[in-house]
């Protein structure tokens, strides 16, 4: 515990620890200190817009209470009871508005704009500025994603801090000096970056706005709606913003634990997927020769039906791991206590052994070390957990990647054999996991049972014992983990021989979207696609029901450090909900499932969650403690594909392909223009040795070839990068087989 | 007029043949004995020697060096690398001392650089060297090679000579140190002061030039004896800069608390053309200015102060009764305007609204309200600021428009400037030249 210190703010005495900031010491005694560039999560103050500028006995100038700490005895007067600190404020007030352009009117910030309400509150009436204000162009899209209002700006320098010291990736700049500074990206080109959008947010201003956004709502007519991310399993809370029954924008809703107020700009940006051209907004239903062919819902179900009823219990159910936890609770009724149909493709999911080392995601910003094992980035499959990553790493943790692109760099598919081999005796690294009181262990990547390898890792290196470690696997689908059990919850039979597959159901886009889910369609003498986008199953699906997005349901999720999060309708989707059409199909087969997603949950929660009440799930809901370590079941014998041998002598020898799905991709992504430019190029990274023994430097034309098909990329050496590997994002690999050659063209 | 008297040269003691540039003459004549002595004392004896000396800094602050080196922890207490920077970024209108200092006596500079970072048991010295300072780079460049063969000088210490891109913020201690790292040159919020937490995050010191070059003969005297030139509060001798419209200009080493009339009098050779004097600037651009009837002040820190100014940098700026004095406020806050770094919100925005209105006035469009205006956008800026750069154009303008009422009230009843010919345009150049390039960068902005 820190020291208590005693001050007085405005002539109340107030209590709080030493080195507490004067804003949250003021506000601890209920005094409010006005603020424009103070925010505490962007570093250290900076005492640039002079907002908060308080008197302070025994300092002859005011000073900026931003900047200053709590000691003990301080005596401090706010503009309430100093005429000196009014005056000061009144001033910077003035000053700041003296080049603003004062076009609130037509400014989206408007309305909930911190200029404008403290301009009501301090500042004169009018204006004794009689010369002619500093203009700018504008807006300038600095992406297309974000718009920038340099008159409107006041030099905060939240963005360009926030670009520096949280995200790092450095982009926004302040350029110029004097009155002409101004914020731009660094020579012009446009902030690319995977959390962008968190710098509209912060602008205390209508300076960054969104483009998405701009001119679409006030704020007096908006609601927001207070939900989480669907996107990727670290679940970010988020508010939904919506007028008139469609959704404008996404903010963060700031959950200390998960996000501390940031959001990725896929969870920010792509929302507009809800309006995508190719929403299936009718059930559609193959006739021979005509192709798919909209229908009503009676009629769709009648189909339904009897494809259920022919295929008599030989199907095969694909989840996509977005569903609600209710979704999958009411498809497992329907399929298996139905008809007896137990098969089902899950994605991976997440091991429980991981819940004695459960903690939220913030462990990681205060930890002094964390190991990131696996193949893939942590960005692509969870980026607020890159974030807190960098957090941990400002503060001096130590953050060690072993992967093919990591500080410990270990061939793709290797990575499980390099986590034991933490446990080894030699180990340096397993020593310091060892004896830390603050270690985190993080799985970022397929394989390694779903993070079961993990916690037998985590539970060899006695991580129980200690409360500051921590061990947390990635999944690539956002509710893997809950789907799985509330689809094996839902019945008790033993898994069925759906062999051969008379129907596939498939539940999702993701699932649609899968290769392997594809050849299963292939196999199976019928498919229902349950999907929001025609674009996925157009072509093979025989009947496609339509499918709501995560912005559109009620129900809950439980997200990667295995916290249930609720889920609220921000919008009414323009299909009816899943839960009341799969409760109308499961009422044919005799099974009754609500309609609601409360009451499902109440009916599933018994069986998986302790009984607990869907009304127990707050909207920032806490975490749930350790479970004692049961270990998990042991690894299936896993086949790493070993590259082929060189066929041909005058080859230099076969590269492996390791596919990787990019954070900016995934079929919302796809129908959101404005993501396009975040999207990866078509690029091949590969190791510096590979490169140039092939005579290949960074920008060359190369073609990428493996048995008969060939793929013609732009090659990136990356020095990072393990050799006899050519990394390529899942959408420009094409058809590509593992073992590849990359020529120069 | 009076004689001028015996002139105790400290500073540039030993340049009667000229510069010493060459590192065994600059022995031979006695150089380097003090860093001898210095190293033959413990480090915090040599505080005590400056202490005792009572030197204050010749920036600007007048702070006393000796005190501001017993704030850095010692390396036992904060066990991280300790560094002494020289601001040698000399960029104040009117002052122009350090730079003659470095091209005239460098081996006394860096002798005293040697003794500083002795007593502050420092590894590194960094010298900040304004960007535009060409002659004095390559004075100090071709001495320290000359040094740097020497490794018993040394001892140990590196120095480093870093050149600034011309920026007058960079000569405020935190700009510079940002500047220094490779940042945005703008300052920082103290606290941490740079003695806990400057030069990355390190235990530094920072002095000016001639506060260096100073410690050298405080050290070969000892600090008592040095304390016995000069006058309470300002011990020892100071180069004054004098510049405007006097005969002579140039650098003047005397004793602090001669008077502004025997400078300008008998060193300066009196006021060119025989016309009379009307102001005078006394520590360079950013001290309040002076009537001529305070022509008798002495040139020291306290009687300066009293006189409702400061020593400053010393660099005196001699105007006669041609000068226009609203034009004087504007090329001034056009200065501070120009030279804003735009961090904090009364500088960046106070210093061009100021420069707007006395544009307004110098024009003649100006109105009795402004002048209402002036003054109050004046108070608002001084004191809010987060260094002293805005607070400098507030009390410069204000002080011209208490002292010099009249010349604003006739632009207002005239409606035009009544001085026809202002030599002003000779005593503080525009920065125009800047002003036309960066106007040229914004346009490429694309929209």
């Amino acid at each position: 515990m820190s020291e208590l210190v005693t001050l007085t703010v405005d002539e109340r005495q107030v209590q709080v620890p030493k080195g507490t900031g004067l804003v949250e010491t003021a506000a601890a005694a209920g005094v409010e200190i006005p603020v424009f560039c103070y925010e505490p999560r962007l570093g250290p103050p900076v005492g640039a817009c002079r907002m908060c500028l308080v008197e302070i006995e025994g300092m002859p100038k005011l000073q900026a209470g931003c900047t200053l700490t709590a000691q003990d005895g301080m005596v401090i007067r706010t503009a309430a009871t100093s005429k000196k600190a009014a005056d000061g404020q009144n001033a910077t007030l003035e000053f700041i508005l003296v080049n603003h352009p004062l076009d609130c009117p037509v400014c989206d910030k408007g309305g909930e704009c911190p200029l404008q309400d403290l301009t009501f509150r301090f500042g004169p009436g009018t204006t004794r500025m009689s010369y002619s204000k500093l203009t700018f162009d504008k807006p300038i899209p600095i992406s297309p994603t974000i718009a920038l209002d340099r008159e409107r700006c006041i030099l905060c320098y939240r963005c360009t801090r926030f670009s520096a010291q949280v995200a790092e990736d450095e982009q926004l700049v302040a350029i110029n000096r004097g009155a002409h500074s101004i914020i731009a990206t660094f020579e012009d080109e446009p902030y690319r970056a995977p959390f962008s959008g968190n710098v509209v947010e912060l602008c205390p201003v209508g300076a960054l706005t969104s483009t998405q956004y701009r001119f679409e709502a006030r704020p007096w007519e908006i609601q927001n709606v207070p939900t989480v991310c669907g996107l990727c399993p670290a679940g970010c809370n988020v508010s939904a913003t919506t007028r008139e029954g469609r959704v404008k924008r996404i903010l963060s809703r700031n959950h200390p634990e998960i996000d501390r107020g940031w959001l990725c700009d896929k969870g920010r940006f792509t929302y507009p997927h809800l309006y995508a051209a190719d929403r299936v907004r009718e059930p559609l239903v193959r006739r021979p020769r005509r192709g798919l062919e909209p229908v009503a819902w009676e009629e769709a179900l009648d189909e339904v039906e009897r494809l259920l009823r022919e295929a008599g219990g030989h199907v095969v159910t694909a989840l996509s791991g977005t569903e609600t936890i209710e979704q999958a609770y009411a498809l497992g009724r329907l399929l298996r206590e139905g008809l007896g149909a137990h098969s089902a493709v899950l994605p991976e999911s997440t091991s429980s052994a991981l819940d004695a080392f459960r903690a939220p995601l913030a462990t990681i910003g205060s930890a002094e070390l964390v190991v990131v094992v696996g193949d893939d980035a942590v960005a692509d499959r969870a980026p607020i957990v890159d974030l807190w990553l960098r957090q941990a790493r400002r503060s001096g943790a130590d953050v060690v990647v072993v992967g093919p692109a990591g500080a410990v760099q270990v061939a793709p598919g290797e990575a499980a054999a390099a986590l034991q081999a933490l446990l080894d005796d030699g180990s340096e690294l397993g020593a310091r996991l060892r004896s830390s009181e603050r270690a985190v262990l993080i799985w970022s990547g397929p394989g390694g049972g779903g993070g079961a390898r993990l916690a037998e890792a985590a539970h060899g290196l006695g991580f129980e014992g200690r409360p500051g470690c921590a061990a947390f696997h990635l999944p690539a689908s956002p509710n893997a983990r809950a789907v799985a059990e509330a689809w094996s919850c839902a019945a008790d039979e033993d898994e069925s021989d759906p062999e051969p597959i008379r129907l596939l159901i498939v539940s999702g886009d993701e699932a649609a979207g899968s290769a392997s889910v594809r050849v299963l369609a292939e196999q199976a003498a019928a498919t229902v696609v349950i999907g929001m986008f025609q674009g996925l199953a157009g072509g093979w699906a025989d009947v496609v029901l339509p499918a709501t997005s995560y912005l559109e349901r009620e129900g809950t999720t439980m997200n990667l450090e295995g916290r249930l999060q609720r889920l609220r309708r921000a919008v009414l989707a323009p299909v009816p909900d899943e839960l009341a059409w799969l409760s109308a199909l499961a009422a044919r087969f005799g099974v009754e499932v609500p309609a609601q997603a409360p009451a499902v949950f109440e009916e599933l929660s018994p069986r998986i969650f302790g009984g607990i009440t869907e009304a127990e799930v707050d909207e920032r809901q806490p975490l749930a403690g350790r479970a004692p370590y049961a270990p998990p079941p042991p690894a299936a014998e896993t086949k790493v594909a070993a590259p082929a041998a060189p066929t041909d002598e005058h080859l230099l020898g076969e590269l492996r392909l390791v596919r990787y799905r990019p954070l900016f991709s995934g079929p919302q992504v796809e129908r959101v223009p404005e993501l396009q430019f975040q999207r990866p190029e078509p690029v091949v990274e590969l190791a510096a040795a590979d490169a140039e023994r092939r005579g290949i430097v960074s920008g060359d034309l190369v073609s990428v070839r493996s048995n008969g098909t060939a793929v013609d990329l732009l090659a990136r050496v990356d020095r990072r990068l393990i050799a006899g590997v050519a990394r390529v994002a899942e959408e420009h690999a094409g058809d590509l087989h593992v073992g590849v050659e990359v020529v120069k063209r | 007029m009076a004689t001028a008297p015996e002139i105790p040269e400290i500073v540039f003691a030993g340049t009667e043949g000229g510069a010493v540039t060459d590192l065994d003459a600059y022995v031979q004549a006695g150089g380097f004995r003090a860093l001898a002595k210095a190293r033959a004392m413990a480090p915090d004896e040599v505080i005590e020697e400056v202490s005792t000396s009572d030197l204050r800094g010749r920036g600007g602050a007048a702070f006393p060096t000796g005190r501001k080196w017993s704030f850095v922890p010692k390396p036992e207490q904060l066990p991280k690398p300790h560094y002494v920077v020289v601001n040698a970024d000399e960029s104040e209108p009117g002052s122009f001392k350090d730079r003659e200092i470095m091209e005239r006596v460098p081996f006394r500079f860096i002798e005293g650089c040697l003794i500083a970072a002795y007593a502050n048991q420092a590894t590194h010295v960094f010298i900040y060297i304004r960007g535009e300072y060409d002659r004095p780079f390559e004075v100090l460049r071709d001495a320290l090679e000359q040094v740097r063969a020497r490794a018993d000088l040394l001892g140990g210490v590196t120095i480093v000579l870093h050149r600034g891109a011309g920026a007058y913020i960079c000569g405020e201690e935190t700009a510079l140190l940002e500047s220094l790292e490779g940042e945005r040159g703008q300052p920082r919020t103290k606290p941490p002061f740079p003695a806990v937490a400057g030069l990355y995050a390190s235990p530094t010191v920072v002095n000016n030039v001639e506060s260096i070059v100073t410690v050298t003969p405080i050290l070969e005297l000892g600090g008592a004896e040095y304390a016995q030139v000069g006058v309470e509060n300002s011990t020892g001798t100071r180069v004054f800069s004098l510049s405007g419209n006097v005969v002579n200009g140039g650098n003047f080493e005397l004793v602090s608390g001669t008077t502004l009339r025997e400078l300008i009098d008998v060193h300066g050779g009196g006021i060119a053309g025989g016309r009379r004097l009307k102001a005078i600037c006394p520590g360079g651009l950013s001290s309040p200015i002076l009537t001529a009837d305070q022509v008798d002040t002495p040139l020291d820190i306290t009687s300066l102060a009293e006189a409702g100014s400061a020593i400053g940098s010393a660099g005196v700026i001699v105007l006669d009764d041609r000068c226009c004095m609203v034009e004087y406020a504007l090329r001034a806050s056009r200065f501070y305007e120009h030279e804003s770094c735009g961090k904090c919100t009364p500088c960046r925005v106070g210093t061009r609204w100021l420069s707007q209105i006395l544009q307004s006035i110098e024009d003649g469009h100006g109105t009795q309200a402004d002048l209402d205006l002036l003054l109050d956008v004046c108070d608002r800026v001084n004191g809010k600021c987060l260094c002293v750069l805005g607070d400098s154009d507030a009390l410069v303008v204000a002080s011209c428009l208490d002292k010099f009422r009249d010349d604003f009230q006739a632009h207002i009843d005239l409606g035009r400037c009544p001085f026809e010919e202002s030599p002003l345009a000779g005593v503080l150049a525009p920065a125009v030249q800047h002003e036309r390039r960066f106007h040229r960068e914004l346009d490429v902005i694309p929209a």
